[in-house]
């Protein structure tokens, strides 16, 4: 791994304080998780409802999950209920100190965090390191291509990671002239990247979870397609309309023959409530909705829970649908594992990310096909793959059926 | 810790926001070992799907029954049911009609949950009941032993070699080989070979090394224990004997034991991390 030398900006900002009073937990609240090799920052932005005390999870300026809070005496709990996962943690005056958890497959995944009251400094962007980058990410002698984007945001430097089948959401993070970090912590994802500019290439580390490390090495975009298109990960039968047979949040079967989508064009959203960037994409479907629904155009989400048991998946569709006032058909389709979710959807060729966005014509049969999706942090690529939507959307809204 | 940490690196690079808590490394590393073993033993209590609920792992091979007491699965109160494995999916056909399972995730049936897990061809299935079995074990440990933590060097593998093998809950993963690691007990220096198991979502991995030990056997899991490589900002790695773990055969019988991975056998004893009370008796700790 190579090494870099870069000097600690700032230090010595998390002393316990000595005298226990506690103040209200309103207010925002700078948090690191200690992952191994370094410290993932964020903010918790802790603001009395009705209900009780909510906190939202910020990186930088964007604060979107949000967490319930309960205080009992000095311990806080923060219950991110979007991904079955915690933080719990002491309160010693404006200090907390604790632990993050969820469950991984062979038992809880645990990672300290540790937070104090304000806000984290707001560094500059490096104008060095804006704009896209080609990058591979390197293990074990095997490479997985990605491009980096940054951008100044207006409260630092702000970057997206996208692979072949979408990006992680919004980075948030600062840098020196030439060096960057920038992390995302949204309740599940537990991301890092950090690099350093020599000459033309850009090298670092890009962290994962508690202790997955995979370094890469990037230079700028040629123009040159680094990725595999969207449109050319997952192919579909077209020859007949889609089929399918899930049941709703209420447990009736819903088909193609529902008379809600009938002679209507129709999107289907493949989608995962655990899934942060079909999180990121639904504001889009959102304005989608809004501007064609009069035209003759429907949603149709399809979702691929954790556990594939209705039981337990159903209340985890139903919060994501009240999150964002989700007005078309949701459906529980099974379990979000990539075959099973491949042999569920057998016109599907090549089924391989979350979200995947198929576009029907009034026909019902499948015209389009977009594995993944480029979300707000992408620039460029986003505003590209909503214009995308949007011309299709219109091309088949004047088809007859 | 048994050697300094080195100064300025990628790891740097990371402390942006600077370093936010001065309090000795070996004891927030202790502690972190604490608050892990707490957690664990948290979740093998609680949790539907931990190790001591778990009644049985059998192969599905060409299907397996489930229900009646003559059914390769006898479960009380489950109709005749049938678990199938064609072209990589698995289904549960009952007199209802046939269901598909995803791979890794909880299907509940009739109070039971069941889980199939393994590659295409040769998937598992376990069965796990509302209580802990009988024969449960629970998770028990030496003490924190500063001396046990070690920081080593991955020297990577010098070429891409995969291959399948037993992850610490019994079932096959895809394993690629990164390398190896040597460490220094007594007089005595062995390389261990530490392999790529993947991680709690797409973008995770862990770096394992299943080794045995002198103790192995006498004091700790015959079979041997799996340790974790955390990485460190030096790009060098902690090998936290400390966090040494039991494979899951070692909390109930039902699953199958990863078979221990050749050469990577310590001489001198580990009296560090997960123990283990031999053929149910307590042993004293030496």
């Amino acid at each position: 791994m190579t090494a870099l030398r870069i000097p600690l900006i700032l230090g010595g900002l998390f002393l316990v304080a000595a005298s226990p009073p506690q103040s209200a937990m309103t207010g925002r609240w700078r948090a690191v998780l200690d992952i191994a090799g370094g410290q993932l920052p964020f903010e918790l932005a802790v603001t009395a409802q009705s209900g009780g005390l909510v906190a939202s999870i910020c990186n930088g300026p964007k604060c979107a999950d949000q967490a319930a809070v309960t205080v009992s005496g000095g311990r806080v709990l923060f219950d991110i209920a979007d991904y079955a996962a915690t933080i719990t943690a002491e309160r010693r005056g404006d200090s907390l100190i604790g632990v993050y958890q969820n469950v991984g497959r062979n038992g809880p995944r645990s990672i300290p965090f540790r937070a104090r009251r304000g806000a984290w400094p707001r560094t500059g962007a490096p104008a060095a390191i804006l704009g896209s980058w080609d990058a591979w990410y390197v293990t074990d002698q095997r490479r997985s291509p990605r491009v980096l984007h940054f951008t100044r945001g207006e409260e630092g430097l702000e970057g997206a990671i996208t692979s072949n089948t979408g990006d992680l959401g919004m980075f948030w993070g600062g840098g020196t002239p030439d060096s960057f970090s920038v992390a995302r912590f949204d309740g599940v994802s537990v991301y890092l990247l950090a690099g350093r500019l020599t000459g033309d290439t850009l090298r670092g580390v890009f962290h994962a979870g508690l202790r997955t490390q995979t370094p890469f090495v990037a230079v700028r975009t040629t123009g040159a397609p680094h990725l595999t298109a969207p449109t050319a990960l997952t192919s579909a039968d077209t020859s007949a309309p889609f089929r399918f047979s899930f049941p709703d949040l209420d447990g009736r079967l819903v088909s193609q023959t529902d008379s809600r989508l009938a002679g209507k064009v129709v999107l289907v959203d493949i989608f995962g409530s655990w899934c942060v960037t079909c999180h990121e994409a639904t504001p889009d479907l959102l304005d989608l909705y809004r501007d064609y629904k009069a035209r003759g155009f429907e949603i149709l989400g399809l979702g691929y829970e954790v556990t594939g048991d209705s039981t337990k998946d159903n209340p985890q569709i139903r919060r994501f649908r009240d999150k964002f006032s989700i007005p078309w058909i949701l459906l529980h389709a099974g379990a979000s594992v990539v075959e099973e979710t491949a042999a569920s959807l057998p016109q599907l060729r090549g089924f391989t990310a979350y979200p995947t966005t198929l576009f029907l014509g009034r026909d019902g049969k499948i015209r389009e096909v977009y594995a993944g999706f480029r979300g707000p942090a992408t620039g460029a690529q986003h505003t590209r793959q909503i214009e995308d939507y949007r011309r299709i959307i219109e091309k088949l809204l004047v088809e007859k059926p | 810790m048994t050697s300094a940490a080195r100064g300025g690196s990628i790891g740097a690079a990371l402390l942006f926001f600077g370093a936010m808590l001065s309090s000795p490394a070996g004891a927030q590393n202790k502690a972190a070992v604490e608050r892990e073993r707490i957690a664990f033993a948290e979740w093998l209590g609680s949790s539907p799907v931990s190790p001591w609920r778990a009644l049985v792992v059998l192969p599905i091979g060409a299907g397996v029954t489930l229900g009646p007491r003559d059914a390769d699965i006898p479960l009380p109160g489950i109709a005749p049911t049938r678990l199938t494995e064609r072209d990589g999916r698995v289904f549960l056909r009952t007199s209802a009609g046939e269901l598909g399972l995803s791979r890794g995730r909880v299907q509940t049936v009739e109070g039971w949950r069941l889980i199939v897990s393994g590659p295409q061809g040769r998937t598992a299935v376990t069965v796990y009941g509302a209580a802990p079995v009988r024969q449960h074990k629970k998770a028990i440990y030496y003490p924190y032993n500063p001396g046990s933590s070690h920081i080593v060097t991955l020297r990577p593998a010098a070429e891409l070699r995969i291959q399948r093998l037993l992850g610490p809950d019994g079932v096959e993963v895809e394993a690629t080989d990164a390398g190896t690691v040597e460490v220094s007990l007594g007089t005595t220096t062995t390389s261990l070979r530490v392999m790529r198991l993947p991680g709690a979502t797409e973008d995770e991995s862990e770096l394992e090394i299943y080794f045995r030990d002198g103790t192995s056997g006498k004091t700790t899991y015959p079979a041997g224990r799996f340790v974790s490589l955390i990485p460190r900002a030096d790009g060098g790695f902690l090998l936290d004997f400390n966090r040494a773990r039991n494979p899951f055969c070692a909390y109930n019988t039902v699953y199958p034991c990863p078979a221990p991975w050749r050469g990577n056998s310590l001489s001198a004893p580990v009296r560090a991390g997960e123990r283990y009370a031999v053929g149910g008796l307590t042993v004293p700790v030496p």
